[in-house]
């Protein structure tokens, strides 16, 4: 992998919020909200086009490695968290096996990328909710009708 | 009560959402702002019409058939009754949950505890309603069964419903009681958050508070936020004011009671 590329953040139709150690990302055009655990913050925030994923991992400071920086990156290009998709190649390791040789050796807390997907709508949130008229019958199911409907409720 | 030509017509306010209600019976409008008031607890104003975004027209039909109609689409087609009207409620106070400008609302529990808030985020069946009646058994003041209201500096409102209890006679029904009934106390007053619990009941399960960092506690938070998807950037703001500071701790739990005195012994042990 070339240490010395510069990827570059998307900022673009996201809403980023900074917490003490984390930061949440929310994609406005995918609905998907992403929490970055330090590690994965610091080198998202570093991402600003002129610094070298080599770089990024020297500022970790001693105990670091570029493949620390890669595992982010891999995570933040799946995620859409970048403005071009880089895909990191580990030397045909997987992901996991990296996780686990550099878990071993860093002082560095591995980065973490946690996903979800903001739900649809209000409505979506009712126990109501259905995609299938079995979701409507049951003991726990307290509904208007026990058929799910066009808009996706378990009401007439 | 407005009348046109072929409708009834009640607009109002709640929350800052303008509603205009209408209908071709002026029966069935009376009872759909009864409802309204019931399900906003009364926390709505009449207003002029042309203040009003949201729509709601309950068309009754020849056969009896009562269709809602919300901003052009069709939610409700049925004869109307109890269980109808119940879901009408719901219907209300989702849309104006959702559309509120200014508060945003967490489908939570709320009870408030020497003077912070202990939020409960939850959706139907998670057991909120159980827990917030154990919590206010032990003292812990009552804000809502149903929604964390937080306003734009990170306070919660009180949203005080009566209690919707589902019991082990009647696990579909929900039966609405008086927080008075239960030696209870509501509250009154904006508060700031101190603890925010994620529990659902499981009933082999022990007590185990996992805490969750503040990002995460976020994240997981727009699942149990109404409508997050409109305007997110001024939601996730809010929230994150609210949130700020706040032990966010996650645990599942069993029997309600033994959960609620051992849950504010933990609060009291964590406040900061």
């Amino acid at each position: 992998m070339d240490n010395s590329l510069q990827p570059v953040a998307r900022k673009t139709g996201l809403v980023i919020q900074e917490t003490a150690d984390e930061v949440l990302v929310y994609d406005l055009n995918t609905n998907k909200a992403h929490c970055l655990n330090q590690t994965a913050a610091k080198v998202w925030m570093a991402c600003d086009g002129k610094t070298s994923v080599g770089d990024i991992a020297a500022s970790f400071g001693k105990g670091s490695n570029e493949d620390l920086v890669w595992l982010a990156i891999d995570q933040l290009s799946e995620n859409d968290l970048l403005e071009s998709q880089l895909t990191a190649k580990f030397a045909g390791q997987s992901r996991r096996d990296v996780i686990k040789k550099i878990g071993l050796a860093s002082v560095v807390a591995i980065p973490v990328i946690a996903s979800l997907v903001a739900p649809q709508d209000a409505l979506a949130a009712q126990s109501c909710r259905c995609s299938n008229p079995n979701q409507c019958i049951g003991p726990n199911v307290s509904c208007p009708a026990t058929t799910c409907n066009s808009v996706g409720l378990c009401a007439p | 009560m407005n009348i046109s030509a072929s409708h009834y017509t009640f607009c109002f306010e709640s929350y800052g959402v303008g509603v205009r209600l209408s209908s071709n019976s002026a029966e069935i409008l009376e009872t759909a702002v009864d409802a309204a008031r019931s399900a906003l607890l009364g926390t709505l104003s009449e207003v002029s019409c042309d203040k009003c975004e949201q729509d709601m027209f309950l068309d009754l039909e020849d056969d009896g058939t009562l269709r809602v109609i919300q901003n052009g689409a069709e939610m409700l087609s049925d004869k109307p009754g109890p269980k109808y009207w119940a879901y009408f409620d719901s219907l209300i106070r989702l849309l104006v949950a959702d559309f509120a400008p200014e508060l945003v609302f967490i489908h939570s529990g709320v009870v408030g505890w020497k003077g912070k808030a202990i939020v409960l985020p939850g959706n139907s069946f998670y057991g909120k309603t159980t827990l917030v009646a154990e919590l206010v058994k032990c003292g812990a003041r009552y804000y809502s069964d149903e929604y964390a209201i937080i306003d734009q500096h990170g306070l919660v409102h009180p949203f005080a419903r009566p209690l919707s209890m589902r019991t082990s006679v009647a696990p579909i029904r929900e039966d609405p009681v008086q927080i008075e009934s239960l030696g209870g106390m509501r509250g009154t007053t904006p508060i700031p958050i101190s603890h925010v619990l994620f529990t659902k009941f499981d009933a082999e399960a022990v007590a185990n508070y996992e805490f969750i960092t503040p990002g995460r506690g976020l994240m997981e938070m727009l699942n149990f936020t109404i409508g997050p998807r409109r305007n997110a950037e001024y939601r996730i703001k809010v929230l994150k004011n609210a949130f700020t500071g706040a032990i966010i701790v996650e645990s599942p739990r069993a029997d309600a009671a033994k959960f609620a005195r051992n849950f504010l012994e933990f609060v009291d042990n964590t406040a900061i």
